[in-house]
């Protein structure tokens, strides 16, 4: 087979890649080379490396900060004459109207809606997964009735739902927020996953693994799901933008996280009643929702261009 | 080009001439003389806070109330010293509990029937109805009979005929109360207390407060209404004083959210603005022009839940103490409350008998030494508490520094933010053992003291702290039953001693008197008013060049 | 054709059940109490007086069966909240706001998405690619409230061209249908570009060039066409998330519209306003959905009957 010129390009100690055709050749391709292919192809597009750089250093910030800062949100006092400030050496982003250092305030919101975001869409998937799996691979009556229920659940609408669902739990943490995001989203998920099932389940190793006697999650869990990942992953990072938007938009009227707790929403919507004279109070917590969004997409573009070489871009006009 | 064309010129300098003689010369009407003279276009624009409800009996928000009182014709109006004042009644005769009122003649509904008593009487029996169900039914419960038919499960209409408020001819309509209460007059100002005319409501039970169908009888008529956008109201002509009344037309604009309205008000789509402004946004409007405050009749507290949680009556006296009312009112409410001295607000009538030294535990900046003592000692304090507040703006700040300042005297405490509708069912009353502290707020419905203390008897229904004194119960009835002022002003005292008093049980925490701050522009500033009650007379207003 | 139209719309009326019925049970369990507004207590004997007048302490199946007929019949109750209103007409007064505005956004987001995205996939990796691709994925990733304060603070009160707030007339109805469409727009522009590439890509456009056929008449005649499908089917879900996702949008500038009613409901526990306004959004889903359906089938016989 000839080799792509390109494929032979190192990208910044990815390590070993396709080996030239040399040794190799005729040897059975193992998943690995896949996703070491992927990931070099992911390096490439230069968009989706910073995106995913940025992604990981600001999650670390709101991981590590808090821990590391000299102020904690919930045990120091409440303190009037300071509130309110500008960027300074002591606070880099400033205070807020309780005199609480606004850079720790974000890197706990970051927390609170990262952690949502993850969360939400990792329940999404679980669910769709589930859900999916059992249609694509049952088939038949159950599939029918299955596709034919998430008909009519598509017709639920999301948002107006996830506040009902909010109103029913009745406190407002970061589990019902999963929850309350998850419920009515995991449709597309389920669909997404039963159609690859179906589509792997005709594959010529499945034939031949049932021909063969094996069990229904080996084959599950050996040949249909791996492959099926990484369309996963890439929802996943699809699906991360909408829920950090949903969280969002549910704070800012009110139905988010419950204080002394704050996710980026809420702050947004203390910002923005004064918005007139202290600007960045709004400002800086919608900035970071926006990078979060940005860079999520980046990196699902990113990833979805590294997994399935037939959506690359031409590199005529 | 213009040399060119001579005509075309001339045309052009005709035309500039023009506008320049009727740009300077126009508001002739009296503008010479400088502020103070009446504008051409006697229209308000009002920003509103909330959807408006046109049936008296249902108004509940202080926005209808507003419009409600001006578009009908109460029997009594309040003045500027809270007095009642002569409105359709033009006198009235108290006689220990019967109370008559003696209607104007002449004054007529916008469909051309006349007003009469028996407008009175059927609209305050509809409102203490139970198929009404309103929530100010409990308004009329100085009524003789009004309970009874309220609380009425079947076979209401005979109990409605008890009801006793009788229109004994067209002018003259009769009360009996249930005891001699001399601040009813005052209450019936109420707009619950406003009259509706019978055969249109009858005629379409759920659609007659549409401006097609609405039939008013107030100094101001609907002309226009769109649900939860706008309301648009003009000047009744026929009114019985419409020659006092300056103002042509009322643009009421509903504007819901606090932000949205101050930015509609700067841009100058509405002229007056109530019920709106964010907390946060006041320190900057403070300084404007435009910025008006206004005192209401209304106290904000936290409150204890006294039976299984605060029991130690030294640790609430403490944590009273440790409150920096000031700071929290200059910080956070920043709308120039004044710190409480007691539960009864400033304003009330009698205030200065009812509280002639303020509360020893509710210092304005609060006393942290003071405190600690108490703290110390309390024998068996709950160091661990749950604050419970509603989650709007600024509730939730105010417990941030309330729990602040209590983990100075050694309490730490968990804060609770439930969502408007889950906390009043949580509170109850009575109140879930969960809870150790609450946030809530009384505001006025009538000029009386009683119906601040009657909140803190055994059985009431707002009373969610678990406070229960039989003595106290004992003076409220007393109260209830004793018309002379003075007297029962001293009755109010020892009342006021048991709640906050040296000695008192301090069941709540007073924190702040209500403020209404509102934005007027400079037009409109000077007649534009609310009363302690949040009620505005729109028959004052006048909009000034 | 009419037999694959028939099929869908009839099975609108399970899904429709299934909706109200998912409602009927979530707001059933949502505590509180629609008759309580303030902090004063209901006496007792009012609660049960209201609980009977609106049917609430019937058991749930004769309520469930009630509301049932209630839909079928046009008929969705008083407003608990506020009785001097039906939802039939709170919902008559409000609706055509909210859903003029998402249509108004959906203009906006075709008449610039579009564009936005056939220019970038023309001009594939130069800087108008890149221009336009980074601004429209702003315009999707800054939350909407942000960008509608910002857009009221400059365009209406500093610059004083249009009003702050409100939906009288087309000046009120410029900056919130913009704020609302800026997500889709950037949607529609991401989506058009991906489809134009992979058609730009597809044999026969190859073929058209290399017989010299003017380029701008393949672009528009094939390219174009073909591009659009996958973004018309894209339209249907965005449609249901304009209608039910306007509600930031209407309480920041202040419109009477469906949305902002929606949430005030939950809040105060209006539950057959809150019933009949899922169950409404979900028929514009639903029927949304199905047009989609019934173009997609048109333009592509292929799926009508692989649609499984």
């Amino acid at each position: 087979m000839t080799l792509d010129p390109r494929d032979a390009v190192a990208t910044g100690g990815v390590g070993e890649l396709v080996p030239a055709a040399t040794e190799q050749a005729g040897a059975p391709m193992r998943q690995a080379n896949l996703w070491r292919d992927a990931w070099r192809r992911y390096l490439q597009n230069k968009g989706a490396v910073v995106a995913g750089a940025a992604f990981l250093a600001f999650a670390a910030f709101c991981l590590l900060w808090p821990i590391m800062s000299p102020y904690d949100i919930k045990e120091d006092p409440v303190n009037f004459s300071e509130a309110y400030e500008g960027p300074s050496l002591q606070h880099p982003l400033g205070t807020d109207q309780l005199g609480k250092d606004l850079l720790t305030k974000l890197a706990l919101g970051g927390r609170i809606s990262i952690a949502i975001g993850i969360g939400a869409t990792l329940a999404i998937l679980l669910i769709g997964v589930v859900y999916g799996s059992i249609a694509g691979f049952v088939g038949g009556r159950l599939d029918n009735i299955q596709m034919r229920l998430l008909d009519a659940l598509y017709g639920l609408p999301y948002l107006p739902f996830a506040i009902i669902v909010l109103a029913i739990i009745g406190t407002n943490n970061l589990w019902t927020m999963v929850i309350a995001l998850s419920i009515a989203s995991w449709f597309t998920a389920a669909r997404i996953v039963r159609g690859q099932v179906i589509t792997l389940k005709e594959n010529d190793y499945v034939r031949a693994a049932k021909a063969v006697g094996a069990r229904w999650y080996r084959i599950l869990s050996r040949h249909l799901l791996p492959n099926t990942l990484g369309i996963l992953i890439i929802a996943i990072f699809l699906e991360l933008p909408g829920v950090i938007l949903g969280e969002a938009f549910l704070s800012f009227i009110g139905l988010g996280i419950s204080p002394p707790d704050a996710s980026l929403g809420s702050m947004a919507q203390e910002g923005r009643a004064v918005y007139r004279v202290h600007p960045n109070m709004i400002v800086i917590p919608s900035v970071a929702v926006a990078l979060l969004v940005l860079c999520a997409n980046f990196i699902a573009d990113g990833m979805r261009d590294a997994l399935d070489p037939r959506t690359r871009e031409t590199k005529e006009h | 080009m213009l040399s060119r064309n001579p005509r075309l010129s001339a045309l052009l300098l005709a035309i500039v001439t023009g506008l320049l003689v009727v740009g300077c010369g126009g508001g002739d009407e009296g503008s010479d003389t400088g502020g103070g003279a009446a504008a051409a276009d006697q229209t308000l624009k009002w920003g509103l806070g909330s959807e408006v409800v046109l049936d008296p009996g249902l108004a509940t928000d202080t926005t209808s109330a507003k419009i409600v009182l001006n578009i009908y014709d109460p029997l009594v109006k309040l003045d500027d010293k809270l007095n009642a004042a002569p409105a359709m009644a033009e006198s009235w005769d108290v006689n220990g509990k019967n109370v008559t009122y003696h209607l104007r003649t002449g004054s007529k509904w916008s469909n051309g029937d006349p007003v009469t008593a028996k407008d009175y009487e059927y609209a305050w029996k509809r409102a203490a109805s139970p198929e009404l169900a309103s929530d100010y039914a409990y308004q009329l419960f100085g009524i003789q009979g009004a309970t009874e038919y309220n609380s009425c499960e079947s076979n209401c209409n005979a109990l409605r005929d008890k009801v006793a408020v009788k229109a004994t001819d067209d002018q003259t309509l009769e009360v009996t109360l249930t005891s001699p209460q001399p601040w009813f007059i005052q209450q019936s100002a109420h707009s619950v207390f406003l009259p509706v005319h019978q055969a249109t409501v009858e005629a379409a039970p759920e659609r007659w407060t549409r401006p097609e169908n609405i039939v008013t009888n107030g100094p101001f008529k609907v002309e226009a209404a769109e649900p939860s956008a706008s309301i648009t109201l003009v000047k009744n002509q026929d009114w019985r004083d419409a020659d006092s009344v300056k103002l042509e037309r009322v643009e009421g604009r509903i504007i819901v959210d606090g932000t949205t309205a101050v930015q509609s008000f700067e841009a100058g789509e509405v002229d007056v603005l109530d019920e709106q402004l964010p907390a946060a946004e006041t320190p900057r409007l403070k300084e404007t022009p435009e910025y008006e405050l206004y005192p209401g009749l209304g106290t904000s507290y936290y409150g204890f839940n006294v039976k299984d949680n605060i029991t130690d009556i030294n640790q609430r006296r403490a944590m009273s103490l440790a409150v920096d009312r000031q700071s929290i009112i200059d910080n956070i409410t920043q709308a120039n409350e004044k710190p409480a001295n007691a539960f009864t607000p400033d304003g009330m009538p009698g205030k200065d008998s009812i509280v002639p030294d303020p509360s020893p535990w509710t210092p304005a900046s609060g006393d942290i030494d003071q405190a600690k003592e108490y703290m110390a000692k309390a024998k068996n304090p709950k160091t661990n508490i749950t604050i419970y507040s509603n989650e709007s703006s600024p509730n939730k700040e105010v417990a941030e520094a309330l729990q602040s300042m209590w983990k100075q005297i050694g309490i730490n405490s968990t804060i609770k933010i439930l969502e408007w509708q889950q906390y009043l069912e949580f509170l109850g009353p009575p109140p879930p053992k969960a809870v150790d502290i609450f946030r809530l707020g009384w505001v006025g419905d009538f000029v009386d003291d009683i119906n601040f203390l009657e909140l803190w008897t055994c059985d009431s229904g707002n009373n969610n702290t678990g406070y229960c004194d039989k003595d106290f119960d004992a003076l409220v009835a007393k109260a209830r039953n004793t018309p002379d002022n003075a007297a029962r002003y001293e009755i109010y005292k020892q009342l006021e001693q048991k709640l906050t008093g040296q000695d008192g049980a301090l069941p709540i925490i007073p924190l702040w008197y209500t403020t209404y701050p509102n934005l007027e522009r400079e037009t409109v500033k000077d007649t534009f008013s609310i009363n302690l009650l949040d009620q505005v007379d729109l028959t004052k207003v006048e909009i000034k060049e | 054709m009419t037999a694959f139209i028939i099929r869908r719309l009839l099975w609108t009326i399970p899904v429709l059940l299934l909706v109200i019925f998912l409602t009927f049970i979530l707001m059933r369990q949502i505590e509180g109490n629609p008759f309580r507004q303030t902090s004063r207590a209901v006496p007792p004997a009012i609660q049960r007086n209201l609980e009977r007048k609106f049917n609430l302490d019937e058991p749930w199946y004769v309520q469930y069966a009630l509301y049932v007929k209630g839909v079928f019949t046009f008929d969705l109750g008083p407003s608990l909240v506020n009785r001097d209103r039906t939802v039939n007409d709170i919902i008559k007064e409000h609706f055509p706001k909210s859903l003029e505005l998402g249509l108004l956004a959906f203009i906006w987001a075709i008449l610039i998405g579009i564009p936005m995205g056939v220019i970038a996939a023309l001009r594939q990796n130069s800087a108008y690619d890149y221009t336009l691709m980074f601004l429209s994925n702003v315009g999707y990733a800054i939350p909407s409230f942000l960008i509608a304060t910002l857009l009221i603070y400059y365009v209406s009160l500093k610059a004083g061209l249009l009003p702050t707030n409100g939906w009288e007339n087309w000046k009120y109805k410029i900056l919130p249908s913009f704020a609302l469409g800026l997500a889709p727009m950037a949607y529609f522009a991401r989506l058009v570009r991906g489809s134009m590439l992979e058609t730009l890509q597809q044999d026969y456009v190859r073929t058209a060039k290399a017989k010299g056929l003017r380029y701008r008449r393949i672009v528009v005649v094939h390219v174009l066409r073909n591009s659009l499908i996958p973004a018309i089917t894209a339209m249907a879900p965005l449609l249901g998330f304009i209608i039910t996702g306007t509600f930031v949008i209407e309480i920041i500038f202040s419109i009477p519209g469906i949305g902002r009613y929606f949430v005030q409901s939950v809040s105060s526990r209006d539950y057959s306003v809150v019933m009949g306004i899922t169950v409404l959004t979900s028929v514009v889903i639903v029927l949304a959905n199905l047009v989609v359906d019934i173009m997609y089938g048109i333009l592509d016989p292929r799926t009508r009957d692989a649609r499984s």
